[in-house]
């Protein structure tokens, strides 16, 4: 079997690389390694000394022909890799799940993973490692990937049902009234929310649906459910604020200026 | 609580721009810097964005461990 896996997939790389520079166009992926200062502050110190490891990576994944489809191939390695290690970090999620199926799950995230990098060579630029910069696609494609098969067949809450256990986790008498009253405000600001602001942030903020698996169940991407998330939390923060509750500066929790 | 609920008060990314920059954040927070500071948009948005907070701790788990320890 494990050999069949091989062949396979070494067919398999050889036609990702293939459909991946069909869309992409080679010029773009030639010479794109930049060990230009990043100039905003981010990484700098990181990115300022050449890093001929992360040059070699993208100038064979680059060039055409065998060394290409040979880099790939170690770059797949790497991101199975990546990909078994990050699922075994999650592997609780997946009770009902055999190992097989698992492993599956990691072939597919080092799959997708290798798309990506070889569609966005051309976006490296050198602020960290090749490798970093390529791991946390592989890491992004299983953490996904995990989520969407922990929640599959489970239902979204999409409704506010969750008030009263918030209220019981305060710590004392007083925390307690505070935190009711300070819940029972924060419940009617989400009442004031648009419909669609309201049922992301029930089921994100509230009922802790990831957002990766709520935006495939509303047919929708995860950035563009973030920015509801983040409207509505605006909203919320500036009800919760012309209630007269004022924002912690560091640490603790919202405090009503009585 | 009620601050997890809300998320963040600074100005913060978006999930795509986080994605961005991850490599980049992890590879300064592992080499002592003050990663936070230098990118106070991206720490922001790490406390709102538990999806990105996962794939952050990820990151920094692999690149923290030995790679022998990788399957």
């Amino acid at each position: 079997m494990g050999v069949v896996r091989l062949a396979a997939q070494s067919d398999v790389l050889s036609a990702i690389v293939a459909a991946v520079l069909a869309l992409v166009g080679e010029p773009r992926l030639a010479g794109t390694m930049t060990t230009d200062s990043p100039g905003t502050g981010v990484a700098a110190g990181l990115a300022g000394s050449p890093d001929t490891v992360s040059q070699a990576w993208v100038a064979r994944l680059g060039c055409p022909g065998a060394e290409r489809d040979a880099a790939a191939a170690e770059l797949h390695d790497v991101l199975l890799r990546v990909a078994r290690f990050e699922i075994r970090r999650r592997q609780a999620a997946f009770p009902n799940l055999s190992g097989a199926d698992l492993d599956d799950l990691a072939w597919q995230s080092a799959d997708d993973a290798l798309m990506s990098i070889l569609r966005r060579l051309g976006d490296f630029r050198g602020h960290s490692r090749f490798t970093t910069w390529a791991c946390k696609f592989a890491i992004v494609e299983a953490g996904a990937k995990v989520r969407r098969h922990a929640w599959r067949g489970r239902e979204i809450p999409l409704a506010p049902a969750l008030w009263p256990i918030l209220a019981d986790q305060a710590p004392g008498p007083h925390q307690y009234a505070e935190a009711r009253d300070l819940l029972e405000a924060l419940r009617e600001e989400v009442e004031r929310l648009t419909a669609r602001q309201r049922q992301v942030f029930v089921a994100i903020a509230l009922s802790e649906v990831p957002i990766d698996v709520l935006a495939d169940r509303l047919g929708t991407t995860r950035g563009a459910l973030y920015k509801t998330l983040h409207d509505a939390r605006h909203n919320l923060k500036a009800g919760l604020a012309a209630r007269g509750w004022a924002a912690p500066e560091s640490g603790g929790d919202w405090d009503h200026a009585r | 609580m009620v601050q997890d609920l809300v998320g963040p008060t600074d100005p913060e990314l978006s999930c795509d721009e986080c994605f961005e920059l991850l490599d980049a954040y992890v590879e300064l927070e592992l080499a002592g810097a003050d990663a936070a500071a230098e990118m106070p948009l991206m720490r922001a948005h790490l406390r709102g964005c538990s999806a990105c907070r996962d794939d952050h701790d990820s990151l920094v788990a692999l690149l923290r461990a030995d790679p022998q320890d990788l399957p």
